[in-house]
């Protein structure tokens, strides 16, 4: 994750080295997907250029453009982000102030995209030269300021091109929301609001967010439905998932529900259900690391050379929250490339792939295939990590069998 | 102006614009009363003390500068709708913001102090125990500000600034020679362009324009919630009567002074020691008055200025920060209305800490700090964006960018004679 003020004045120049000018802003599409499209570029003639940002040839220190690269206009729905967004007052939808916008996080992995936005204490200091030289202080101190963000879920982004920050907080604007985020928003309301926002929903949205809930709200929520309601939803939901749910339920229960699913479904998920008799659980090991969202890598690293020599298999660090939920995982390629005083809540994945203690082999091990990963994390309802599953050993086990 | 304003009341509109004016009345009047905070009684007592009737002279250009300076700020906010933290940030940056709202915070905390230390000097003559009154009156400024509207807040404003017609009969008690105050005030008289003067003008100019006067007016023109052309003419012409009204109190300040301690040459080394050495020619009376009025002017300085950091930090980092908002929605304005005034009276309860420094400092601090303020302010009024029909036409901001410069210059004097006295 890189912030706009990480990035501006950054020089830019071609592939051969020719000074073009400073990075001044970044143009974005003020939409529910909001991709950055264009630099704009100042020369010392405070000249402005707008460039397609797939000109971009590499970035680091400084920005390196593509030969033969062209200049673009603002199209239609394209603002700034530094003229258009960085300093604004952030409003709720009744007109109250909330707060301004200090600073702005862009995802930098695959495309470019603007991830949320900074209103914290951190976001301010880092416009600063001195700022990373006060969060040490601060750290040494024994304070350390997490950083504050607003999802770019919360924000109408067709007030933006009015030059306002509106956030989105009733019913009706939800549903512009990413499923993602509308998942996040139910979980902190209740079960009552959640169903009557479902019902609300297009379908196709209501099967996304459903599935973006955490598993433990997944169960509480399908617990509340009656069985013709659990039915209508696990027709709509992915195959894992539905089995994660129907494991829930008491066998009575459970094959009451599976004769009255979709014929097509109920042959995936009853061929799911096979592998469900051995759980996860006898492979948990504890060869795992966790460390908090604020800890840099220089503190990491340290923690990595006393702790894990004698791990059997070490290539991820899992970071969890102060209530200890797991909200992050970075691998130690990713921790060496990073800057050592940086903090891990900068290049953490914040997608995770997780395993269950209810999560059956079959479904597991198609997990470790798909994404092509060797250790998996296992957590319980409440998101604390219980162990990691390596692969070798539940392909074993599925071999012995 | 002068025609808009006979337009303005003609008698068939006479009524609707009365009431319209009161609509508006209050954010100038208050803040240019507050100027006359316990610092500037004190400055203008030594003046009057020093300098006698002569000093008068000054204050019409004072009020005249007060007046061009408050009704850019009434203007920006009226037309705008936004303070000036609010405009500062969105124009300039957090950058700029941060180091403006530092400088005005340390700016302010140093009048609360100087405001509250009058108060403790005062409780002191009157035989009064510091130590509660000052927690008491810390208590009770938190309770006020916390528990009252805008409304409540304003009426009580205006109430103090009516405490402050106890100069009035201060200076009455003293029996000046009213033809020659009034000869001073219009014309040069007995003027000697001593170095000294010169620094005491400065002082008297100093202490009625300052950097937390211009953001104060913004945002309490804002939270008063004055927007919209019917309003603004009328809010233009409180500036006006503002200015009248701090000059007028401040004419009687001097006066009483003049003569009593200038006229028996008895030399007045603090300014909060007036109300005491006025006593011999004045009578308990006016003594006793113009103690109080020491006292109100303290109260009134330590909370309108405690308010002017709280707004300033609300609209520099986009927090809810209103009096009409209740203590759950404006928590950290709140929260730092009340920080201000408990470090304030820590500090001056204090015994080895130099106020004298803290004056100082102050002092300094504005002075760096109204140069920038200026240059926001005329920058901002010159935004044509932002601005509309209301940017500065030529004639004005050649007018205003001229007071500004003399604003600047005797800041910058005030700072560089500071150091040589230091």
């Amino acid at each position: 994750m890189l912030y706009f003020s990480e990035v501006k004045g950054k020089k830019v120049l071609t592939e051969d080295n020719v000074e073009i000018g400073k990075l001044d802003d970044l143009i974005f599409l003020a939409s529910t997907n909001p991709l950055i499209t264009k630099l704009v570029v100042k020369n010392k003639l405070q000249e402005e250029f707008l460039i397609p940002i797939s000109y971009i040839h590499k970035m680091n220190k400084d920005i390196y453009l593509k030969k033969g690269f062209q200049t673009n206009d603002l199209s239609e729905n394209e603002i700034y982000i530094n003229k258009n967004l960085v300093d604004t007052q952030i409003i709720d939808l009744k007109g109250n102030k909330v707060v301004r916008v200090n600073d702005v996080a862009i995802q930098d992995k695959d495309n470019l995209m603007v991830f949320g936005i900074d209103i914290g204490f951190l976001g301010i200091l880092r416009w600063f030269y001195s700022g990373e030289a006060i969060v040490k202080t601060l750290h040494f101190l024994g304070l350390k300021p997490a950083p504050k963000f607003l999802s770019w879920g919360d924000v109408q982004p067709l007030e933006l091109a009015k030059g306002k920050v509106i956030l989105k907080k009733n019913e009706e604007r939800l549903k512009n929301l990413r499923p993602e985020d509308l998942a996040d928003y139910l979980e902190k309301t209740n079960i009552a609001n959640t169903r009557k926002m479902l019902k609300i929903l297009d379908k196709n949205l209501a099967k996304e967010v459903i599935e973006s809930f955490n598993v433990n709200y997944q169960i509480s929520l399908f617990h509340t439905f009656k069985s013709d309601r659990i039915i209508e939803w696990l027709n709509l939901i992915d195959d894992d998932e539905a089995v994660d749910i129907l494991l829930t339920f008491s066998k009575k229960k459970r094959t009451e529900i599976i004769n009255a699913l979709d014929k097509e479904k109920q042959k995936k998920v009853l061929y799911l259900l096979e592998y469900t008799e051995t759980a996860i659980g006898s492979l948990l090991i504890a060869d795992y690391m966790t460390v908090k969202p604020t800890n840099t890598v220089r503190e990491v690293i340290n923690r990595i050379k006393k702790e894990t020599g004698d791990y059997y298999y070490f290539n991820d660090v899992y970071v969890v929250n102060d209530m200890n939920q797991l909200i992050g995982v970075f691998n130690l390629h990713e921790l060496i490339i990073s800057d050592i005083d940086a903090q891990v809540y900068k290049f953490m994945h914040q997608k995770l792939i997780l395993l269950y203690l209810t999560t059956p082999k079959g479904i597991a091990l198609r997990k470790f295939l798909k994404y092509r990963l060797h250790v998996l994390p296992v957590i319980d309802f409440n998101r604390k990590i219980l162990g990691v599953v390596a692969i070798d050993d539940l392909s074993n086990l599925i071999k012995q069998k | 102006m002068f025609k808009n304003i006979k337009t303005i009341f003609s008698k068939n509109k006479f009524g609707n614009s009365l009431l319209l004016f009161l609509a508006v009345f209050g954010p100038a009047t208050i803040t240019a009363m507050s100027d006359n905070d316990a610092a500037g009684v004190a400055t203008y007592s030594l003046a009057g003390a020093k300098f006698g009737y002569s000093i008068l002279f000054v204050l019409l250009f004072v009020t005249i500068l007060l007046a061009i300076t408050q009704e850019m700020g009434v203007r920006i906010a009226v037309t705008t709708g936004k303070g000036l933290g609010d405009l500062i940030r969105e124009l300039f940056g957090v950058r700029v913001s941060v180091f403006i709202f530092f400088g005005l915070t340390l700016a302010n905390l140093g009048t609360i102090i100087a405001n509250l230390s009058a108060i403790k000097v005062t409780t002191q003559m009157f035989g009064l125990p510091s130590l509660p009154f000052i927690i008491l009156i810390i208590i009770m400024s938190f309770i006020f500000v916390t528990k009252g509207n805008y409304k409540t807040n304003q009426n009580v404003f205006l109430m103090t600034s009516l405490f402050y017609v106890a100069y009035i009969i201060s200076a009455v008690k003293t029996h000046p020679d009213w033809n020659l105050a009034l000869r001073s005030t219009i014309l040069p008289t007995s003027i000697h362009l001593s170095r000294d003067f010169v620094f005491a003008a400065i002082a008297v100019l100093g202490t009625t324009i300052t950097p937390w006067g211009q953001f104060f007016v913004h945002s309490y023109v804002i939270d008063k919630k004055i927007t919209g052309e019917k309003h603004l003419k009328y809010a233009q012409i409180e500036t006006f009567v503002g200015a009248f009204l701090t000059d007028f109190f401040s004419f009687f300040m001097i006066t009483a002074t003049a003569a009593t301690l200038f006229v028996h040459k008895i030399p007045l080394l603090s300014g909060e020691q007036a109300a005491l050495a006025i006593k011999p020619f004045a009578g308990e009376l006016a003594s006793i008055l113009f103690g109080l009025g020491i006292l109100n002017a303290g109260f009134m300085g330590m909370v309108i200025v405690g308010l002017t950091t709280a707004y300033a930090f609300s609209e520099f980092f986009g927090y809810e920060g209103s009096l009409d908002k209740p203590f759950q929605k404006s928590r950290q304005f709140y929260l730092l209305f009340l920080l201000q005034l408990s470090i304030a009276g820590v500090i001056v309860l204090m015994p080895s800490i130099s106020l004298f420094k803290i004056v100082f400092f102050t002092q300094s601090l504005n002075g760096m700090l109204l140069p920038v303020i200026f240059y926001f302010l005329l920058k901002v009024t010159n935004n044509k964006k932002l601005m509309g029909k209301h940017t500065n036409n030529k004639w004005y901001n050649y007018f205003a960018i001229i007071c500004s410069f003399i604003i600047i210059i005797a800041a910058l004097f005030t700072i560089i004679s500071s150091l040589f006295k230091f």
